[in-house]
């Protein structure tokens, strides 16, 4: 109760920090002919400073790697956290991260006037490079959106199973919505609903901070929510960490079937040995098994319809589609002085055409682009429901190797000891 | 702690609101839907005024013959107005007297008992009375904006926007002391002027005022530049003065108090000189939506004259 009380008092005091930028006066005009002086953007990061956040980030995987799989130790990784917090939360404002970096690696393949930096790339893929080889140890400890909910968690619940593969889905459709978005240049969305870029910034809009804290507040009871139903990295680390080398173990020898650390996990990535019946109706699971697979290539051609269907909805969030449809339906909007969007363009110089032909060949972009997301979410689904029926023989309680954060609580619920060399 | 139902609702409720929020945003910050400019000043309340606190009246307007007015003082009871390449000088019942053309665009005018003090933007032009030209101060730097003059026993004070300062001359034209409103050298600022409205007068006493716009204050000073005493008006509301530099002009009513006149927010106040705010002689639904500031001038019966430069008018106002 104590914490709860921490923890909500700590929110609160944050909520004033959500402040309104506007301007005080408006610009004085001069009749003496003065020149207004060019507006002069903040200097980006030294170069040398981001290779520095990359060393770091190299530090607090491997840090955390050893302390999950080697070390064993919680409180390591607890601590760990807070440093992650700290320094890629509140000091490095959460950006670049390399949750976001998703979107900056896919507009630099399609956007060939888009260049990504070296540290980006490698925010992006060290990362996975870890999860492959240990698990998900950059969601245990070097992650500052997944360290913030870590550290929130009071009482958590289980949530059923079948609403957790359900919500489960989500990840995979804003993975393929951001990648989509990025690809054509339209908007980076996981940027957009960052929800605690704005916490670690404290200058969020008031519905962002809202969004954060609604997280936050979620977290308290349903571990790592956004990273559980919402993160699209958390896709990829997952397909990594399925093929992990060595991976966190519950038990540093052998599991001794006590059931303690059954409740040890917030986020319900323990999985449990085999039943018996389970085992026995096996053969009945063949028989799904089949109906599932051969289903498979229908919820793709399904996906790559609805996605087909789909894709003139989704590419009117980009800018030049949008500008292009509205002033091809009510060009009197062109004299519309209220009209940001329609006063931007006219001011820019460009002509008619050109951007009738950029929406073109935008929204040609999001027809590909549709089909093709809409085929990966059919086959997540179609996958999902085969993974139902695949069985899979299991002894011993151990973490699922996907979903498990390697965040070390059940290791702290196992009583077997660590065996002397 | 929470029973399972009561978190369960809880969590019920923060989902709806994660999902309101996604996707109110996402409906609300599309193309075309976006809010309004963030940026925009909004200054809609600051333009409303208690009727309560307008205290003048227009009595009289009467139209000039000249497209641009510019500046205007009040001398002897006749006005003295400059705009286009003119010099007007007109009765305070509107009547035309003399107009005598200018080879310059003037800026501002100042008149005493022998000589008719015009600013150019980089020179002081003398005529006398009947207009005859004396002479031409000219040695002023290249950057020099003489946006302000006055006169007092043989002194002539200008106010330079450009260079932001304000010089000393006799009435010969030899300049005799410059200053910035420093206080000191450790002062970190003088006079902030961020636009071509920089005004400075003097009253019946003697008294020399010079408008701070930037600090939105007017400051009393010595003829030798030393700071005597100053006020600041920086409430959001009517009393005080709003935008990047304000007041733009003033002037004095016989006894003392002032009158200013504010651009941005077009508007007239009065004031003591303690910085009192007395009442407002023109509110801003009085002038044209994003028009230019009016130069300000009283006459020995406290009249209050404003040359409107988008009405190209003398407006004449006087206390209820």
């Amino acid at each position: 109760m104590k914490k709860l009380i921490y923890i909500l008092l700590s929110l609160y005091l944050l909520m004033p920090a959500v402040l309104y930028g506007q301007q005080r006066f408006p610009k004085p005009e001069f009749d003496s002919g003065y020149e207004q002086p060019d507006v002069i953007a903040p200097e980006p990061r030294a170069m040398g400073l981001e290779y520095f956040d990359v060393l770091v980030l190299l530090g607090v995987l491997s840090l955390a790697s050893w302390l999950a799989l080697k070390k064993r130790s919680r409180q390591g990784i607890l601590w760990l956290s807070i440093f992650t917090l700290v320094y890629f939360g509140f000091y490095r404002e959460g950006c670049i991260c390399s949750v976001g970096s998703i979107q900056n690696l896919v507009l630099s393949f399609a956007d060939p006037a888009y260049v990504i930096s070296a540290t980006v790339l490698l925010l992006f893929l060290l990362p996975l490079i870890f999860a492959l080889f240990f698990g998900r140890t950059f969601c245990a400890a070097g992650c500052p959106l997944g360290v913030i909910q870590d550290l929130v968690i009071i009482q958590p619940v289980s949530l059923p199973f079948w609403l957790r593969k359900t919500l489960g889905l989500i990840p995979y459709i804003y993975l393929a919505l951001a990648v989509l978005y990025a690809a054509t240049g339209t908007d980076f969305i996981i940027c957009r609903y960052d929800p605690f870029v704005g916490i670690y910034r404290m200058d969020a809009p008031y519905t962002m901070i809202v969004l954060g804290v609604a997280f936050l507040l979620m977290g308290m009871f349903v571990g790592r929510p956004y990273c559980r139903f919402f993160c699209p990295y958390g896709v990829l680390l997952k397909w990594m960490s399925k093929f992990s080398r060595w991976h966190l173990t519950i038990t540093p020898a052998h599991c001794i079937q006590c059931k303690l650390c059954t409740t040890s996990c917030p986020f319900d990535a323990i999985d449990y040995p085999s039943e018996e019946k389970a085992i026995a109706g096996s053969r009945a699971g063949a028989k799904k098994f089949v109906v599932y697979a051969v289903l498979v290539p229908v919820w793709v051609l399904a996906g790559a319809f609805v996605g087909m269907k789909s894709h003139t909805m989704l590419s009117r969030s980009n800018q030049d589609v949008y500008l292009a449809e509205l002033l091809i339906k009510h060009p009197e909007v062109k004299s519309d002085p209220d009209n940001l969007d329609v006063q931007t363009f006219l001011s820019s110089g460009r002509t008619m055409e050109t951007l009738v032909e950029d929406a073109r060949i935008v929204r040609k972009k999001f027809y590909t682009g549709s089909i093709i997301a809409g085929a990966f979410i059919g086959l997540v689904i179609a996958m999902t429901l085969l993974n139902q029926v695949i069985y899979r023989r299991r002894t011993d309680y151990q973490p699922n190797p996907g979903d498990c954060y390697s965040c070390g609580r059940c290791m702290d619920y196992c009583p077997v000891e660590k065996p002397k060399k | 702690m929470m029973n399972k139902k009561g978190i369960y609702i809880f969590l019920i409720i923060l989902a709806v609101i994660i999902v309101a929020v996604i996707a109110g945003d996402f409906a609300r910050n599309r193309p075309g839907k976006r809010p309004s400019n963030p940026f925009e000043y909004n200054m809609g309340d600051l333009k409303k005024v208690d009727p309560e606190q307008i205290i003048y009246r227009e009595t009289r307007n009467f139209k000039l013959k000249m497209e641009e007015p510019a500046g205007m003082t009040i001398f002897n009871d006749q006005i003295y107005v400059t705009g286009d390449q003119l010099l007007q000088v007109i009765t305070t019942e509107g009547r035309l007297v003399r107009e005598i053309s200018l080879p310059f665009k003037p800026l501002t005018v100042e008149v005493n008992t022998s000589r008719i003090f015009v600013s150019a933007r980089e020179s002081i032009h003398v005529y006398d009375h009947d207009g005859n030209p004396l002479a031409e101060w000219t040695g002023f730097t290249g950057n020099s904006y003489l946006s302000g003059i006055a006169t007092y026993e043989g002194n002539v004070f200008i106010a330079d926007a450009a260079r932001r300062r304000v010089y000393r001359f006799t009435e010969d034209g030899e300049k005799e002391l410059e200053f910035e409103g420093k206080v000191s050298d450790d002062a970190l600022h003088g006079f902030i002027v961020p636009s071509g409205c920089f005004d400075l007068a003097i009253n019946e006493f003697g008294d020399l005022w010079v408008a701070n716009p930037g600090k939105h204050a007017l400051e009393n000073y010595t003829f030798n530049g030393i700071l005597r005493g100053y006020w600041t008006s920086q409430f959001s509301d009517v009393k005080g003065f709003t935008g990047c530099c304000n007041p733009a002009f003033f002037t004095f009513l016989p006894g003392g108090n002032m009158i200013t006149s504010e651009k941005g927010i077009l508007r007239i106040k009065e004031y003591k000189p303690s910085g009192e705010f007395v009442g407002v002689v023109a509110e801003p639904s009085r002038f044209m939506e994003d028009g230019k500031v009016s130069d300000v001038a009283s006459d020995s019966q406290g009249r209050v004259y404003a040359a409107d430069p988008d009405k190209k008018s003398i407006r004449v106002f006087e206390k209820i």
